[in-house]
């Protein structure tokens, strides 16, 4: 299954789903942001030594850790 | 008297519409976490209030959860005539989602509310133009397009919001929020997405830019190399673009030196003057430009939009020491002072991670410590320059030391990330960070918080050393008069603490300034200006520096006292913020202890074995 984590920079990607483990707290911060089923995240690029993910969500671009990027289901776009 | 509250998402422009708005001249920077705590300034015949920034009514971190806490107070206050809702234009559904809720909050508890369309010229430099009538009508409350920046639309802005104050708020909800169900702002954020797409200007558009200038600053080589260069400039230029002006605070203090003491002639006035004041006093005015070189760099980095990110750089090298990448961002500004350093910690999404770095936060070099460094590395370290002028090894030095403060920080806080300090790890949240716009900084408040940082330097500092200079004089001066040093009353308190120091290879004068800096590190020097002035009689006082040369100070023991105050805590008012802030006496007096001990270990061991 392919998770944010895995997306190349400069690829667009759709979100599945998110993780049903997460705290309910970031799952809704995730929705807030854009990241729900069905919406478009654009990878721009890795952080240097492969630590964060900066990712571009409707107006905002965002750096999410490893953590949280693997947790989030995503299929091409 | 009644209040009006400002509030919104942060980087949305929020603190320079309060300065607008009140004419003072709060903090403005361009990275998530501002302002941690309430400000307020009069505006007409209210008190507005500047709430710090959050992306959410549902609080991730610790800072978003005071924030949220203190809304709910001010819904529930009769007193608050207003909410203005900031939001930043150039970012629509981002700035909506908060704006709704509070919108959602604000008809709850029956409060009137306005949203303030922040950054309007910006829109307008992308070509785009928003239908605020129409936007309004959608939201069902008052939107005002004005730009804080040019000051757009501000006079209109400052009518309309007095008059909705004036109309104040209905029948007020006085139910506690906890007693009312607790919102679902479902239908908000995906409202806001559906403005957002109808109004606002084109997420590419906006991001073109940022994008572009990320490339370079974010990638594995230029960023790193691009971080390390911004982190060397920002210490090197302390000493470099410092030098001329502290050259010049130390001629204009020698020559009123001798100006002044020509007028008394010769005599204990004279001795009085020449020690105490100008010696003790004079030696720490001199540093006063360097504090505000500091402010200006640290203010550009922070009104630019880069510091994060360098916390983004910093998330992974940080993550090995159980830090997160947003400990970069305290641990920078400590370099001007800890005490909103430790505040900007609460920005840090887990309490773990936030403790930590509350705690290793007084291991950077504040500004109380650049006279102490400056002194000591003019005395022990040689003017060399290299690469015409551009680097100076004095500079390295000082490098050397903030950089000493650091790793110091990191195996502190590895030893810590391994203890058993808090049972919160389960609640150890993400780490997701927003990056702002790259931006041009904003001068004046800049120029103000420069001027306003030299004269908390010497407000706060320059009592205690006045006071610290003259009681050494007296002590130091009688019963033999000048030049008696070792004879008189302070020789004999010194030579009676002198065998604490004797290990550190220092005599008993650096001694009783060590131990008087313990109220605050820069009475260091002007201690020692006033017992080199005394001793030295009437040579050049405001050259302490080459006294000390002169005097003989070995390079081990100088060294020794460099890395002592690098890791001593003997801020009183850093101590106080951080039991308030942890809440644990036990702690934060275990902290001051377990410093002051390594601080004193190593001193001695730079004595012994350099």
């Amino acid at each position: 299954m392919m998770t944010l984590w895995d997306v190349p920079g400069g690829q667009s990607v759709i979100v599945t789903a998110l993780d049903a483990a997460l705290d309910p707290s970031v799952h809704s911060r995730l929705r807030e942001m854009g990241l729900e089923h069905d919406h478009a995240v654009h990878c721009l690029r890795r952080g240097p030594f492969q630590g964060t993910l900066v990712v571009a969500i409707a107006d905002c671009v965002y750096s999410l850790e490893q953590q949280i990027a693997k947790k989030i289901q995503v299929k091409p776009l | 008297m009644k209040r009006i509250i400002l509030v919104g998402k942060p980087n949305s422009g929020k603190s320079l519409l309060f300065n607008q708005l009140t004419g003072l001249r709060q903090k403005v920077a361009n990275f998530p976490g501002v302002t941690v705590e309430l400000k307020s300034g009069k505006f007409e015949q209210y008190q507005l209030i500047d709430f710090p920034g959050a992306y959410s009514m549902s609080s991730l971190t610790r800072d978003e959860e005071i924030a949220v806490e203190k809304i709910n107070q001010a819904l529930l206050d009769q007193d608050t005539a207003l909410i203005i809702c900031n939001l930043d234009a150039t970012r629509l559904q981002s700035s909506l989602v908060f704006g709704m809720q509070m919108q959602v909050m604000a008809q709850r508890y029956g409060k009137q509310l306005v949203f303030a369309l922040n950054m309007i010229d910006e829109v307008a430099r992308f070509g785009h133009q928003i239908d605020v009538d129409a936007l309004g009508k959608e939201l069902g409350a008052p939107v005002l397009a004005i730009s804080a920046k040019t000051l757009q639309g501000i006079a209109e802005f400052k009518t309309s919001v007095l008059q909705l104050a004036e109309q104040g708020s209905g029948d007020v909800n006085t139910l506690a929020p906890a007693v009312l169900p607790p919102p679902d702002f479902s239908e908000q954020v995906t409202q806001s997405r559906v403005l957002a797409a109808k109004y606002g200007v084109q997420s590419t558009v906006v991001l073109k830019n940022q994008n572009a200038i990320d490339s370079f600053m974010l990638s594995n080589f230029s960023g790193g190399i691009a971080f390390l260069l911004v982190m060397f400039l920002l210490f090197q230029s302390i000493f470099t673009f410092a030098t001329p002006l502290m050259d010049g605070v130390e001629s204009l203090i020698g020559l009123t030196a001798t100006f002044v003491t020509d007028l008394t002639g010769p005599g204990m006035l004279a001795d009085f003057l020449n020690d105490a004041i100008f010696g003790g006093l004079g030696s720490f005015l001199v540093f006063v430009p360097q504090i505000m070189v500091l402010t200006l760099i640290i203010g550009m980095l922070e009104d630019s939009g880069y510091l994060a990110r360098a916390a983004l750089i910093c998330h992974k090298p940080l993550s090995y020491f159980g830090l997160s990448g947003r400990s970069f961002i305290p641990f920078l500004s400590a370099h001007a002072c800890a005490i909103p350093a430790i505040m900007a910690a609460r920005t840090i999404e887990s309490p773990r991670k936030r403790l930590i770095t509350m705690l290793t936060v007084p291991l950077m070099s504040c500004s109380a410590r650049l006279p102490v460094y400056a002194l000591l590395v003019a005395v022990l370290i040689p003017d060399t320059k290299y690469i015409g002028g551009l680097v100076n090894l004095q500079g390295v030095a000082f490098f050397c030391l903030y950089f000493f403060g650091m790793v110091t920080a990191l195996l502190v806080s590895l030893v810590l990330s391994r203890s058993k300090l808090s049972d919160d790890e389960k609640s150890d949240m993400p780490f997701i960070l927003e990056l702002p716009t790259y931006r041009l900084p904003h001068w004046k408040p800049l120029i103000h918080r420069i001027f306003n940082s030299a004269k908390q330097f010497v407000y706060r500092a320059g009592p205690v050393i006045f006071t610290v200079s003259v009681v050494i004089w007296v002590l130091g001066y009688f019963p033999t008069g000048a030049g008696g040093l070792q004879e008189s009353y302070l020789g004999i308190i010194g030579h009676w603490i002198e065998p604490l120091f004797t290990p550190l290879g220092l005599d008993w004068r650096y001694g009783v300034a060590i131990l008087m800096s313990f109220l605050a590190r820069e009475v260091f020097v002007g201690a020692l200006g006033t017992l080199f002035g005394i001793e030295g009689a009437d040579e050049n006082i405001a050259g302490l520096a080459a006294n000390i040369q002169a005097d003989g100070l070995t390079f081990g023991a100088g060294m020794g006292i460099l890395l002592f105050y690098v890791v001593a805590l003997q801020c009183v008012a850093t101590v106080a913020t951080l039991k308030a802030e942890t809440g644990s006496t036990k702690l934060v007096t275990g902290l001051v202890i377990g410093y002051g001990a390594l601080a004193y270990l190593l001193a001695m061991l730079c004595a012994q074995l350099l």
